[in-house]
């Protein structure tokens, strides 16, 4: 029976210090969801040109991350969290390209670009001028709709290599696919943007 | 090649526009992203609990074969003599209404033992 006490404490001591790394673990955590999430949910729009949608699609890489992923080092969450968003966002252009089919087979046809808005009427916080937002949100929309018209993983290598400044590797990682091929993306997606945008922002 | 927003002047412009986006984002949006983050909490909470759950089985596992352990070096014998020694009678003082009464004057009882006992030792 000693040995059976010899085990209980054991796990007692063992609980208790699980208990503050998981403490410690949790604000980590949350710290790292609330630094990522703004961008996240922004790649995300972009990407599937809606924004309750986006925030499903972070809400389940966020839950996914933690149920997965949260043992893993701080580092490392970074390309994790944006390789389950990216699936995320494919997995929702695979299941829009079924209905959309669907929906040309019923007569009726997919729901148009029209209804999204970006600005949703908010006040700008930089205090601009009327002219002035009107034209960041003119621009922010024509460059919205050219990254939107890029093939999928030259989008995804752009928004993560450009708006969520990840190297390489970290890329990679996200992409699920060699630092090469990440390259290779990037550049022809910033060319392909250069020749679309460049009359309006040079 | 780690920041490409500060080398090419596409991403740079580019990488400006989306962070000024990112900060115009509205009140609304910001609390569902709240509310996601608190989720995904949650959901850590829950793993780490299940785990420190599954770190208990080895304990109980222990202790449960020692159990097993001792019935089976006890043998029938012993199980045979808790038999012996559990009749009929005590059963009948279980189910007894008075039982409960009498746990509940447990110190009365107590005292009275040992004034028995007092009594017992004195005699012998």
């Amino acid at each position: 029976m000693s040995a059976c006490a010899g085990v209980f404490a054991v796990s007692c001591s063992r609980e208790q210090s699980t208990g503050a790394v998981t403490l410690q673990r949790e604000r980590q955590l949350n710290q790292f969801l609330a630094e990522v999430e703004r961008r996240a949910l922004r790649i995300a729009e972009i990407a599937v040109r809606d924004r309750d949608e986006a925030l499903d699609l972070v809400q389940d890489a966020m839950i996914k991350l933690a149920r997965n992923y949260a043992e893993r080092p701080c580092d490392e969450w970074t390309p994790l969290f944006y390789r389950i968003l990216q699936n995320g966002v494919r997995d929702w252009h695979r299941r829009q390209k079924v209905r959309n089919r669907v929906m040309v087979w019923f007569g009726r046809g997919a729901s148009g670009e029209e209804d999204f808005d970006i600005a949703a009427n908010t006040p700008d916080p930089a205090g601009r001028s009327p002219d002035q937002e009107l034209q960041t949100h003119e621009a922010m929309q024509r460059l919205e709709v050219s990254i939107h018209e890029l093939p999928g993983r030259q989008r995804e290598a752009f928004m993560l290599r450009t708006f969520e400044g990840l190297g390489v590797a970290g890329t990679a990682v996200a992409m699920g696919c060699s630092e090469g091929s990440v390259k290779t993306h990037y550049s022809r997606a910033v060319h392909t943007l250069r020749d679309k945008l460049g009359d309006h922002w040079q | 090649m780690n920041e490409p927003g500060k080398d090419e002047p596409t991403g740079r412009q580019a990488k400006q526009l989306f962070d000024d986006s990112v900060e115009r984002l509205d009140a609304a949006t910001l609390s569902r992203l709240n509310q996601g983050r608190n989720q995904a909490l949650a959901e850590l909470q829950r793993s780490s609990g299940a785990v420190s759950w599954g770190r208990w089985l080895p304990a109980t596992g222990v202790a449960a074969a020692a159990l097993v352990t001792v019935l089976i070096m006890r043998g029938p014998e012993g199980v045979e003599a808790i038999e012996a020694a559990v009749t009929a009678s005590d059963f009948e003082m279980l189910l007894e209404a008075d039982s409960l009464e009498m746990f509940e004057d447990l110190e009365f009882f107590t005292l009275l033992d040992a004034v028995d006992a007092e009594t017992n030792g004195n005699v012998g």
